[in-house]
């Protein structure tokens, strides 16, 4: 018998649910205990996603909502890394999707007040399937920072959102991505939710500057790591011996 | 997959924000120039109408409002109790007007674990939003359906057990509201 089972989350690594200093989160986290148990199928097995669902453009946010292939405004980035999980092992066609305000910090979508523009040529959306290493690349723009009410009137450091599915429902994550050197990080109760320094500091996007050089844009890059999956084998005994 | 210690930290949570239909489901909110359709529109789609289950409910916060800036994700087997890679997966949002999701799949089958055991029918369920900085799971079983030896329930020791259970309404229809907070919070599962 072969039995699979999730790495156990840990807790201390991850944001505080029932955190005031974000403010949202007073009406919305749960006050109760999660509830462990031993992983099942369900929280094994898939779902999985396939190449014919992405697009030529799907990973490009410079291109897949512009009119006559005119550029967005802002300057160009490329965001890349690799999925792995908690092994060091390459996750292969793990999906990412990800969604981000413009360059002035705006997101197109109705329930964003800000006063900041749009921009005609810019979604903010886009995804891709990891390659057999892990990897993944999107082109895209600096997000801008943008204000939001919190505690009075607070401002979100740069960052992208990202959603990721491994090859388990239990490996399911929605994380953010932010910059390096963004003076906002440290302010920011989201990213303070993390009590841990070395987690908080995993999800910053650091710079590369050899291949910012070499392409003309500024790089991004961001690895992920999704929960690991033990396999133990047990050999099949008849009852009672 | 290997059997030896794990060495890197998964990478910790963050909200999914206010905003997260534009990377989730942009064809809901009208970015429909992009993607084709929003992923897990259909959790099944070789199944017809009269082979469906219906699942509606509300989602309230602690002050007992209901919410519509959520996004649920929920994942299954089919009729038979198999996992299939590429069906069982719904991705939806409550109406906006009527604060209310619906999702309309395939009643799952039981299934038997690696435990030996067998699993009673149900759903995986997700929850991301803003105020959430780590998406929740819960799961959803049926009302109906022998629960009394499923492995999960059977240890779970709280007078809102029957947060899980989907009520029965009418034939093929069922309830399932799920409450953030207060005396009727929702068992959320460490999955
Ligand atoms: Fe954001």
């Amino acid at each position: 018998m072969n039995v699979k089972s999730l790495i156990k989350r840990n807790y201390n690594k991850q944001p505080e649910i029932d955190f005031p200093d974000y403010k949202s989160s007073i009406f919305r986290a749960p006050k109760n205990k999660k509830i462990s148990f031993a992983s099942t199928d369900t929280e094994i097995f898939g779902p999985i996603f396939k190449k014919n669902i992405i697009g030529e453009f799907d990973n490009n946010l410079t291109l897949n909502f512009s009119i006559n292939k005119n550029s967005p405004l802002g300057h160009k980035i490329i965001v890349y890394g690799t999925v792995s999980d908690q092994f060091s092992n390459p996750i292969e066609g793990a999906l990412i999707e990800i969604w981000q305000a413009n360059s002035a910090g705006k997101y197109l979508h109705n329930n964003d007040k800000n006063s900041a523009p749009i921009d005609p040529n810019f979604a903010g959306c886009g995804r891709c399937l990891t390659t057999s290493r892990g990897y993944y690349e999107f082109l895209t723009i600096q997000p801008g920072p943008y204000p939001y009410l919190n505690r009075g009137v607070e401002w979100r450091p740069m960052h992208i959102h990202f959603s990721i599915f491994g090859k388990s429902f239990g490996q399911r994550l929605i994380t953010q991505m932010y910059f390096e050197g963004d003076p906002l990080i440290k302010h920011c109760p989201m990213v303070n939710s993390i009590a841990d320094e070395k987690a908080k500091k995993s999800l910053v996007g650091i710079l590369d500057t050899s291949r910012s050089n070499k392409q003309n844009l500024l790089a991004y890059k961001f690895d992920i790591v999704l929960r690991g999956i033990k396999q133990t084998y047990f050999e099949n005994r008849r009852e009672g011996l | 997959m290997s059997t030896s210690k794990e060495n890197l930290a998964e990478t910790p949570f963050q909200t999914a924000g206010p905003f997260l239909h534009i990377g989730c489901m942009p064809n809901a909110i009208k970015i429909n120039k992009l993607y084709q359709n929003d992923l897990g529109e259909i959790p099944f789609n070789n199944k017809n109408e009269a082979e469906l289950i219906t699942i509606k409910g509300s989602i309230f916060d602690g002050n007992g409002i209901a919410l519509d800036d959520v996004m649920l994700e929920t994942w299954q087997c089919d009729e038979k109790g198999e996992f299939k890679e590429d069906s069982g997966f719904a991705r939806f949002v409550p109406n906006y007007l009527t604060k209310k999701f619906i999702l309309k799949t395939v009643k799952p089958g039981p299934f038997k674990g690696y435990d030996g055991k067998i699993h009673s029918p149900h759903i995986s369920l997700s929850i991301s939003s803003r105020g959430l900085n780590m998406t929740l799971n819960t799961r959803i079983y049926f009302e109906g359906d022998e629960l009394k030896n499923d492995p999960l329930l059977s240890i779970i020791n709280n007078c809102n057990l029957n947060s899980l259970i989907a009520k029965k309404t009418k034939k093929n229809s069922y309830l399932f509201n799920i409450f953030l907070q207060g005396e009727k919070e929702t068992i959320f599962l460490d999955i």
